[in-house]
């Protein structure tokens, strides 16, 4: 613990880090601390003055901490935001190339065990002002009331401790405050009170060629509910943003504005209301007083080790990180399932060559959905998934076609000349929970000295059930679709888990309300309290599960001043 | 079908139109202005052998210059990066590379009695086929996972080649001329700045 006479100025000496790396060592010995020091894209912003204590500090600016900053501010409190990452500017630092974007990635090396390791840094872990948003392709499908409730239905899994109507809201909340684009009516799942406020985002070639084989076979298909712009849209405490211009960028950072990532949407808004972002904080230790509440944050920005106090603490770092800290911290691990439980989608893909001229880096990479595969009728499994037709930028496909397909020499070049006549589809699955799957601390370290997380995740009987199930049915409409030369890649996206919500302590780290049951002024919120994974992509989820957790906490405090 | 061929200079072409943001521009003239690049992080014996893997597993006959996929590495590795992750049963990269490339020799010596370097090219390939089964001799695979190795360094090199404009051009890609938006999306419908395959 950092001396108590130098936390009184709020600024403390660095930390001595421990690099195990000899060369590393001696290259930081030698240039200083480059891994502190901002690049040459940012300006480092100014050290805040050491206020003495604050209403909330949250953790993580992505789906899970930006709603709730924007909510908490509104409501009048004094808060703020803690973000690892840098601040960019999307129009002046977002190149069009798939290697210079590699900065909106967690790129802090995670370890990967099990027999099918997930891959992170690009696949889904961001970095930057807007987390991990910063480079989701805006997928928003909402959850169906039966995606809560796998338990009840197929007796596996838990549910979650409340149904869809908790959530229904804040979706109706979400698409008309994020400007989503999207087919109205909504082919599954309940009605709806409003439809979409923007019109579908336009086909591309991938989801043309699935539309048109889905109706020979009887699927029904559906342009995607997606969170970028059809058309210009005007969003409070923003002002106007403009309309998506197929740039097929999506995976990475939209320089238009057009994709709803949470620094032009609720960052701007929180900010237009008091609260304050430090980037480039990077958050190790969480303070505690005897009778256990948080009492503040030490972080390290720019080299110099800063404290933060706080009445309430947001816990919003995503599945990896949020776990990392409190078992770093010994903090909120009674109920044993901190780490546990992590869970990440089936994302089984498959790519064909077609005859026709497709140009995949056009258009957004998901234009078309179907969820008749929500709950198929012949499946062998429990859960379901949903299909999604797939564009995909050069390098990314190449590196992935490499670790799957296995071609290399010649034939990997002569492959690749066909890039602009390959289509892909996928699905986003269900995932349930194992104990075999799980996150701990390592016993290497970071460059910080702090020991790296360890995933294990292997695929359990249902996963690889629901795969099968999956290319079977991909295969056949591709072939319907005239390709040639299909091959699947399996893969697994998302991190979700490890830090569960549910009715007890003895069972779950939160509450339904997204309260610490240990701790009584912590909060999570994050994919890491998601009971199960849901067979949709999980933004939009994740922002609802922030508005709510944001008025739980302000009805909460309302109470208590009432 | 046959593979498409693409005419050359169109990406280079296009870098010099407002077609592309300044950012991009910046991104991918650095990589078609790139020095030849001197390994700082591998020894020069260990540098050329991975040269020589790399010109196996990405061949490029067609050039007089060959894109450098090797290079990208060595600075990587030089420069302490990484990508997020690895593979629990991996050793940290710098260690998986220099085992890797003496495995790779090991194998070499195993079925050639002669290093890498010296083999023929498809004596080379068959090292390297013997590599990707997972089948190679040498003893440095008791301590490296061979088939995840290889899989990293194919992807490694496989990134580091279609990064380059030049490897862009030969399959197509104009994603990068983005400034104005794409408005013809639809299979076969080609905006003007698209090239067409011969």
């Amino acid at each position: 613990m950092p001396d108590e006479e130098v936390l009184e100025e709020g600024v403390l000496n660095p930390i001595k880090t421990e690099i195990q790396d000899p060369l590393l060592q001696a290259i930081l010995e030698e240039n200083g601390s480059p891994l502190a020091a901002p690049t040459e894209l940012e300006q480092p912003a100014p050290l805040p003055d050491p206020v003495d204590e604050v209403d909330c500090v949250v953790i993580g600016t992505g789906a899970g901490g930006a709603p709730l900053l924007a909510r908490l501010a509104m409501a009048g409190l004094k808060v703020v935001a803690l973000e690892a990452g840098p601040r960019r500017n999307p129009i002046t630092d977002y190149a069009t190339d798939e290697k210079a974007q590699a900065f909106l990635f967690w790129n802090d090396e995670r370890l990967s065990a099990g027999q099918n390791p997930v891959a992170f840094g690009n696949n889904n872990s961001g970095t930057g002002v807007g987390g991990s948003t910063l480079h989701y392709t805006a997928y928003t499908p909402r959850a169906q009331d039966d995606d809560l409730h796998l338990h009840r239905d197929f007796g596996v899994g838990v549910d979650w401790p409340f149904g869809i109507d908790e959530l229904e809201p804040y979706y109706d909340e979400l698409e008309q405050f994020l400007g989503v684009s999207g087919p109205t009516p909504y082919l599954w799942g309940a009605p709806r009170r409003r439809g979409y406020p923007l019109a579908p985002l336009p086909l591309n070639g991938a989801a043309l060629l699935m539309q048109q084989a889905c109706a020979q076979l009887g699927i029904q298909t559906s342009p995607a509910a997606n969170a970028a712009l059809s058309a210009r849209y005007y969003q409070e405490g923003v002002g106007w943003r403009e309309a998506c211009t197929n740039r097929g960028f999506c995976q990475a950072g939209c320089n238009v504005g057009a994709k709803a990532s949470m620094d032009v949407t609720f960052l701007p808004l929180a900010e237009a209301h008091g609260a304050e972002i430090r980037a480039d904080a990077f958050v190790t230790e969480i303070e505690r007083d005897e009778k256990g509440r948080v009492t503040g944050v030490v972080y390290e920005q720019y080299g110099v080790t800063v404290r933060q106090r706080c009445r309430h603490l947001f816990l919003c770092a995503g599945a990896v990180e949020t776990p990392r800290l409190l078992l770093l911290n010994e903090l909120a691990l009674t109920s044993g399932q901190v780490g546990k439980h992590f869970m990440a989608h089936p994302g089984m893909q498959v790519w064909g060559t077609f005859s026709e001229d497709i140009r995949p880096y056009k258009g957004i990479p998901g234009g078309l959905i179907s969820e008749d595969t929500h709950r198929p009728k012949d499946a062998d499994f429990a859960g379901g998934y949903l299909l999604q037709s797939i564009g995909v930028m050069p390098v990314t496909f190449a590196s992935q076609m490499a670790r799957g397909r296995k071609l290399w020499g010649q034939q990997l070049r002569d492959y690749m000349r066909n890039y602009n006549h390959i289509s892909g589809i996928n699905i986003l699955g269900d995932c349930l929970p194992h104990a075999n799957n799980f996150l701990e601390l390592a016993e290497e370290k970071d460059a910080r000295g702090l020991p790296k997380p360890r995933l294990h995740f292997t695929a359990q009987e249902n996963e690889l059930r629901m795969n099968a199930h999956s290319e079977k049915l991909m295969r056949e409409i591709w072939t319907a679709a005239g390709a040639t030369d299909l091959w699947a890649y399996e893969r697994y996206a998302h991190v979700i888990g490890t830090a569960r919500m549910g009715l007890s302590g003895d069972d779950a780290v939160v509450n339904p309300d997204g309260r610490a049951f240990d701790v009584p002024n912590l909060y999570i919120c994050d994919n890491s309290v998601f009971p199960s994974a849901l067979s949709v992509n999980p933004a939009l989820t994740i922002m609802a599960l922030s508005l709510r957790t944001a008025d739980k906490f302000l009805a909460a405090q309302a109470r208590l001043d009432g | 079908m046959s593979a498409p061929v693409y005419p050359s200079g169109t990406v280079r072409a296009l870098l010099a139109t407002n077609l592309v943001t300044d950012a991009t521009r910046a991104a991918l003239q650095a990589r078609l202005d790139a020095p030849v690049h001197e390994p700082e992080f591998f020894e020069p014996q260990t540098y050329a052998l991975l040269q020589a893997v790399a010109a196996r597993l990405i061949p490029q006959p067609d050039r007089a210059e060959p894109i450098d996929v090797a290079g990208g590495i060595d600075k990587r590795l030089a420069e302490g990066k990484a990508d997020g992750w690895r593979y629990n049963a991996m050793p940290p990269d710098r260690e998986a590379y220099r085992l890797g490339l003496g495995g790779i020799n090991q194998a070499a010596q195993a079925l050639h009695q002669q290093p890498f370097l010296a083999l023929t090219e498809p004596q080379q390939d068959a090292v390297l086929e013997a590599v990707a089964a997972g089948t190679a001799p040498g003893e440095n695979w008791q301590q490296l996972p061979i088939g995840r190795f290889f899989e990293e360094m194919l992807a490694e090199l496989t990134e580091n080649y279609y990064s380059h404009p030049l490897a862009q051009e030969e399959i197509g890609y104009v994603g990068m001329a983005d400034v104005p938006g794409w408005t013809h999306i639809q299979p076969n419908d080609l905006e003007p700045r698209e090239p067409k395959a011969d």
